[in-house]
């Protein structure tokens, strides 16, 4: 068990390696970047969007509901609730969410691609498969989910708002003071900058799995469920760790 | 030329290739042939480097690419096309997009010039008006054919193709086996093919090797083939109800 740990770490550090190699053509690169970007980031914008307006209205109400007592000011709702949102939810949360989109896709592709020959395929045309393959993937993910932490934040806030608005549980002047009170620019790049850090590892990992998935079509949903498992994990251990060092 | 010299290839405690030694000629048609299992598909990747081997050496031309740094033999492999089992048709791709792909890597062709090319290719091999399906679109035969046009999309030296024609009606088949055939005379391309296919084999087969659960048992052309004293190979080529017509007969 602790002997395939290592051996699998190793190798996912050989692909890796494999993986950041100058790609043949630029060109190409930034063909194959835009078309995952798409395919990886802008299709889950919608999904994202939904999540972060419930979510930024939930986080109101049960804010609310925990602080019925009068000696606190309202307005430390909207703060309480731009302080959850940014510092865990749109990023690990969400995070989370594209682990098991981004994650399955990847992995699912790659996998596929694998068993019917077609990483062979190109590897024998004298094409670094793992590299073009791979590569814009996982710069266009890392380099792009950042923005989805700042829409996701946007769009909680304006959940927020929306029921603050529609519903009488606080002011909206209170609600929109408390999203000002002492804002700090800090939590914005830690939260960019974790998210940077998960979708790389969401990327890598599932990339990863794909590549050297092997069993048939089975052997494909395996490797993209195994994919979810471990970044998950790892999103919370790292999770853990970036907080540590950036927060404290 | 290829040379192959006692290459050994096993999977853990399963031992696949056996003292493999043979010699491929250019210009001519050379077949790996053998049941199901028997290895076939193992010793072509292993030939082309997609597989290591124990042990053993494969040579082309007298060059040992299994050493060779990653940059190297990139490009070495510029001059082999493959034909996959199942066809590795890119399912991102259009049918021409698939036949230029090569083109957009290795040459600083305009766009006009490589859909030309990429045209001439699928001509040769007469899949004509399908440029813009998808690989899953089309029928099996098809997909072999575009394979084909892939692989000599930039023209290689050595043409590898395995099973070429399971999967398809014998009158496909036998279109495909002459096509390979034809491309490997007018371009006087080193080419292995690897098949089960009696047809193929009596076709186009001009030098045969026959592989037996990891061994090569036997080696020959299609005309000495019948004359053989193997007796694996007899059984082999009996289970054909034609070709063991032509056995008793003689
Ligand atoms: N990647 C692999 N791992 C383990 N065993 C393999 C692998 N590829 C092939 N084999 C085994 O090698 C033997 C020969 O397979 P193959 O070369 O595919 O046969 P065929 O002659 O039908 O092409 C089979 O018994 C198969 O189980
Ligand atoms: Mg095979």
């Amino acid at each position: 068990m602790l002997k395939k740990f290592f051996i699998e770490t190793g190798r996912y550090f050989l692909f890796l390696r494999i993986v950041f190699k100058k790609p043949e053509k630029w060109k190409i690169f930034w063909k194959q970047f835009f078309i995952e970007a798409d395919k990886l980031i802008v299709s889950s914008v919608v999904l994202v969007a939904v999540i972060s307006l419930f979510i930024g209205g939930v986080l109101v109400i049960q804010t609310a509901s925990n602080m019925s007592n009068p000696f606190l000011d309202r307005m430390l709702v909207g703060y309480m609730v731009r302080e959850s949102l940014i510092l865990e939810f749109c990023s690990t949360m969400v995070a989370l969410i594209l682990a098991g989109k981004i994650g399955s896709n990847i992995a699912s592709e790659l996998g596929s691609m694998r068993i019917s020959d077609q990483i062979d395929a190109i590897e024998m045309m004298g094409v670094n498969s793992a590299s073009f393959l791979v590569l814009p993937k996982v710069l266009s993910v890392t380099v792009l989910s950042p923005l989805l932490v700042l829409l996701s934040f946007y769009l909680g806030l304006l959940g927020g708002w929306i029921v603050v608005e529609t519903t009488s549980i606080i002011p909206a002047a209170k609600y929109l003071s408390g999203l000002k009170y002492s804002f700090s620019e800090y939590y914005v790049f830690y939260s960019c900058f974790k998210m940077a850090f998960f979708s790389f590892m969401i990327s890598t990992i599932s990339a990863y799995k794909g590549f050297y998935a092997a069993g048939g079509a089975l052997g494909v949903g395996r490797s993209s469920t195994k994919s979810i498992v471990i970044s998950c994990i790892l999103i919370l251990m790292f999770d853990l760790i970036i907080t540590q060092l950036m927060l404290y | 030329m290829i040379k192959i010299e006692h290459l050994y290839k096993s999977f853990g405690e399963v031992k696949v290739l056996k003292d493999i030694s043979i010699e491929y000629r250019q210009g001519v048609c050379n077949m790996i042939i053998g049941a199901s299992g028997s290895g076939k598909t193992v010793l072509l990747k292993t030939i082309i480097g997609l597989m290591e081997p124990d042990s053993g050496t494969v040579t082309f031309n007298g060059q040992d690419i299994s050493g060779l740094p990653y940059a190297e033999k990139k490009r070495f492999r510029q001059h082999i096309g493959v034909l996959f089992q199942n066809s590795a048709l890119f399912d991102f791709a259009t049918v021409i997009e698939n036949v230029m792909f090569p083109m957009d890597f290795f040459t600083d062709w305009s766009r006009s010039e490589k859909i030309k090319r990429a045209k001439y290719c699928l001509e040769r091999v007469n899949v004509v008006g399908s440029e813009k399906k998808y690989p899953g679109e089309l029928s099996g035969g098809m997909q072999k054919r575009v394979g084909i046009a892939r692989a000599i999309a930039l023209n290689p030296k050595y043409l590898i193709c395995d099973e070429p024609n399971s999967g398809l009606d014998p009158e496909t088949s036998i279109l495909i086996d002459q096509l390979i055939h034809g491309l490997t005379r007018e371009f006087g391309m080193t080419t292995i093919i690897n098949t089960h296919d009696m047809n193929s084999i009596l076709e186009i087969g001009d030098n045969i090797g026959f592989l037996h659960q990891g061994r090569m048992l036997w080696q020959g052309d299609r005309h000495s083939i019948f004359d053989t004293e193997c007796s694996e190979l007899h059984k082999f080529i009996c289970a054909n109800s034609l070709a063991r017509n032509i056995m008793e007969s003689r």
